[in-house]
């Protein structure tokens, strides 16, 4: 097994550049937070900046995250020793920091695009406030060195998503999408929880080297149970079966948070959370199962929903579901370099197709139904080259950087002895590349349909971001290239030890790429025959309002999901909280109350009787007590004696 | 030592002091006029005082005599007080009568 970093660093480590780029964006959003009616457009400017020199003090930290101590890569910050076995740390080790960059990184390109997108809102600050501390709350979850620590952090991301999701709190949709955000989360924390009371009870300390060096000594059940209550949490907060529902819905939110939290970062802990765990998972073939089941099935699910919207927000929610089940499928079977490659090119061409979807939102009045869309390639030349890097890089064609994350993904499901999965992730290849050519063709190609007269170009502000990120859209994928003596293999020599290969694959990596390309090839000229050719879009509004009314209804339904968890878990709650509320409450609870103050009532309006002011009837008693006192001992034998 | 200092039969004060204390009683329960009530406690007060007073001689024992004196001096001390509350209650009300005196009535 791996040493681990920190463990070996001890908890005294210090490397205090790391609080900076940890707590500059908590001061940004704390600053938003408090000046916000006097900073006004300077709000976003300020939290822009802050996220700036966080990322730029990230890029400083790189040797430092990378460097080789006591036979274990990283830096370690100790914060605090709350009980023995119970010490809080920062830790900066290759997969922080990969995640780290990517947060600040991306993070920072979005709060620059936000700028733009959100001129004008009425509650600007609070935006860059609540941006800031996602990004603070993002950075404690995959800075901490414990468990604890990074339930912490996972709690407020889940915080921040839900302020997010709700920013315009005057849609009743947005505020019920929050709040199904926020309970299936709160789901997921309980399961992380619940892993953690095991950890301690066994461990008797949270710090992941202690753990992880401890891991050999726990039973087969343990383990499983350890694994299975963490990707409770990890299904919760990656949009993975059954605990989805909340992704698509999260669409309510502004589109540059959809682009940071719900496609980027935040729904990418829990393949962090996986791959952070990776000594644990890979002790335990059952989780690794499991999770590489559920990563699956969310894979293909997501894509076959991604299929028939036509909003174009949900289409890329649910590619990003489908996407993040890639993920979660790769560091799930133990290809976990896979799968944090995924989650790396995945940050940059989500990004990228989410903030080009709002240049398009944002210039169409807030337009977001494809088919109200279409012909836009001559309208806004620079968002259709935005989209269509981003829509290439995704369906994994040669050369773009989703190929070379996703192959290494579809491959590993291979090397460790999962030939399903690897089916299932071919088979969902072809659907991606179908339904993401299918937006594009749809948006893009054609007559336009909607009815927007002036196309309201955007600024340079979201210009600029969208520019940037095609830049590794393209190319960050080359850092994969070269099998074992490429810069990411080197990155992570020693991160996923764990993860070595357990079999040689029947077919070879060269076969199963030229497999998956075939398949992609299909999905890119169907979804062409049927949206892209002059044909097709002759009769695009009709054939398009044709095409919506008839899609199965277990897809329009997304496969009963919302249904099936309403009438087992909603409606018993709600049927049990009104029992309790209209039968059991006023029965045992007020009764209670009432009848104690009724017989107190009862009892007082006695006693009142007997007091009738009448001196004469209370000198009558007086005398009558008397005389019967004289009497019992006149009467009573041996009175007198 | 004289065994019985009474020229009477001992029998004969414990009925007077039973006839007068029963007066008293039913004066206290039966007249309303605050006053007379008063008065009727005091005829109360003086049986006992009446009956203290026989034995004491009887048994040749002072502290009958000691009691009869208590007594006399709890009953001015309630007289006084007794007639402090007559006059506060009554010095408003236009009759003089315990029974339509209820404040107490709960």
């Amino acid at each position: 097994m791996t040493p681990l970093h920190h463990a070996t660093l001890g908890v005294d480590g210090t490397y205090p550049l790391l609080l900076g780029l940890w707590l500059l964006p908590l001061l940004g959003a704390v600053l938003c937070w408090t000046f916000g009616p006097q900073l006004k457009a300077a709000a976003g400017w300020l939290a822009t900046g802050f996220l700036g020199c966080s990322f730029a003090a990230t890029v400083l930290s790189w040797p430092a995250g990378t460097q080789l101590i006591g036979g274990a890569h990283g830096a370690h910050q100790a914060l605090l020793s709350w009980l023995p076995g119970l010490d809080f740390g920062l830790l900066l080790d290759p997969l922080s920091l990969l995640w780290a960059l990517v947060i600040t990184g991306v993070g920072f390109l979005i709060h620059l695009y936000s700028i733009g997108y959100m001129h004008g809102d009425r509650a600007f600050a609070r935006f860059f406030a609540y941006m800031n501390f996602f990004v603070f709350a993002m950075l404690t979850l995959v800075l901490s060195d414990n468990f604890i620590g990074l339930l912490v952090g996972w709690g407020l991301v889940g915080l921040a998503s839900y302020f997010l999701i709700g920013f315009w709190f005057e849609r009743p949709s947005a505020v019920a999408a929050a709040r199904k955000a926020f309970v299936l989360n709160v789901v997921g924390d309980v399961g992380i929880m619940a892993a953690v009371f095991i950890i301690v009870a066994h461990v008797g300390s949270i710090g992941f080297g202690d753990v992880f060096a401890a891991s050999p000594g726990f039973g087969t059940g343990v383990l499983f149970a350890i694994c299975g209550l963490l990707f409770v949490g990890a299904a919760a907060k990656s949009a993975q079966i059954p605990l989805h529902t909340w992704l698509p819905d999260a669409m309510e939110g502004p589109t540059p948070v959809s682009a940071l939290i719900h496609a980027a970062t935040m729904v990418t802990a829990g393949v962090y959370l996986i791959a952070r765990c990776a000594p644990l998972w890979s002790a335990s073939p059952n989780a690794q199962l499991l999770v590489g089941s559920i990563g699956a099935a969310t894979a293909l699910a997501g894509a076959l929903l991604g299929m028939v919207q036509w909003d174009i927000k949900r289409i890329l929610a649910y590619s990003t579901m489908s996407q993040i089940g890639y993920m979660i499928m790769g560091v799930g079977v133990g290809a976990y370099d896979g799968g944090v490659a995924h989650f790396l090119t995945h940050a940059f061409f989500k990004a990228q197709l989410f903030l080009g979807s709002g240049l398009i939102i944002h210039a169409l009045a807030n337009e977001q139904d494809v088919r109200r869309m279409g012909g836009l390639r001559s309208k806004m030349p620079f968002a259709f080259v935005a989209m269509a890097t981003g829509v290439v890089a995704i369906c994994g064609v040669p050369g773009f950087s989703g190929y070379f994350s996703k192959d290494r993904v579809i491959y590993g499901t291979l090397e460790h002895g999962h030939p399903w999965l690897f089916g299932v992730a071919v088979v969902t290849a072809g659907i991606t590349a179908y339904y993401m050519f299918r937006m594009l063709f749809v948006t893009f190609m054609g007559e336009y349909r909607g009815d927007v007269d002036h196309v309201h170009l955007p600024d340079w502000t979201m210009n600029l971001p969208v520019g940037i990120l095609i830049v590794p859209t393209i190319g960050i994928g080359w850092l994969m290239f070269g099998g074992d003596a490429s810069p990411w293999n080197r990155f992570f020599a020693g991160q996923f030890a764990s993860g070595a290969p357990v079999t040689q694959p029947a077919i070879s990596e060269g076969l199963t790429t030229w497999i998956v390309l075939a398949v992609v090839a299909a999905g890119i000229g169907i979804a062409y025959l049927r949206y892209g050719t002059a044909t097709a879009s002759a009769d695009a509004p009709a054939r398009l309002e044709r095409e919506a009314a008839s899609v199965p209804p277990v897809l329009a339904n997304a496969f009963y999901f919302d249904a099936i968890i309403d009438a087992l878990f909603v409606r018993t709650s709600q049927g049990l909280g009104r029992f309790l509320g209209q039968t059991a409450d006023p029965l045992l609870v007020d009764g209670a109350v009432r009848e104690t103050a009724l017989s107190a009532g009862w009892l007082g309006a006695l006693t009142r009787s007997f007091q009738t002011g009448l001196v004469r009837a209370y000198a009558l008693v007086l005398v009558a007590g008397a005389a019967c006192l004289i009497a019992y001992y006149a009467l009573a034998p041996g009175a007198f004696r | 030592m004289i065994e019985n200092a009474l020229p009477v039969a001992i029998g004969n004060y414990v009925g007077l002091s039973a006839v007068l204390f029963f007066i008293g009683l039913t004066g206290v329960l039966i007249r309303r006029n605050p006053l007379v009530m008063l008065m009727s406690i005091e005829l109360m007060f003086n049986a006992a005082n009446l009956l203290f007073l026989a034995f004491a001689r009887a048994w040749v024992h002072n502290a009958g005599h000691i009691f009869a004196f208590l007594v006399i001096t709890v009953a001015a001390a309630e007289a006084a007080i007794g007639l402090a509350i007559v006059v506060a209650v009554f010095r408003d009300a236009p009759f003089v009568d315990v029974d339509e005196v209820r404040l107490l009535k709960g």
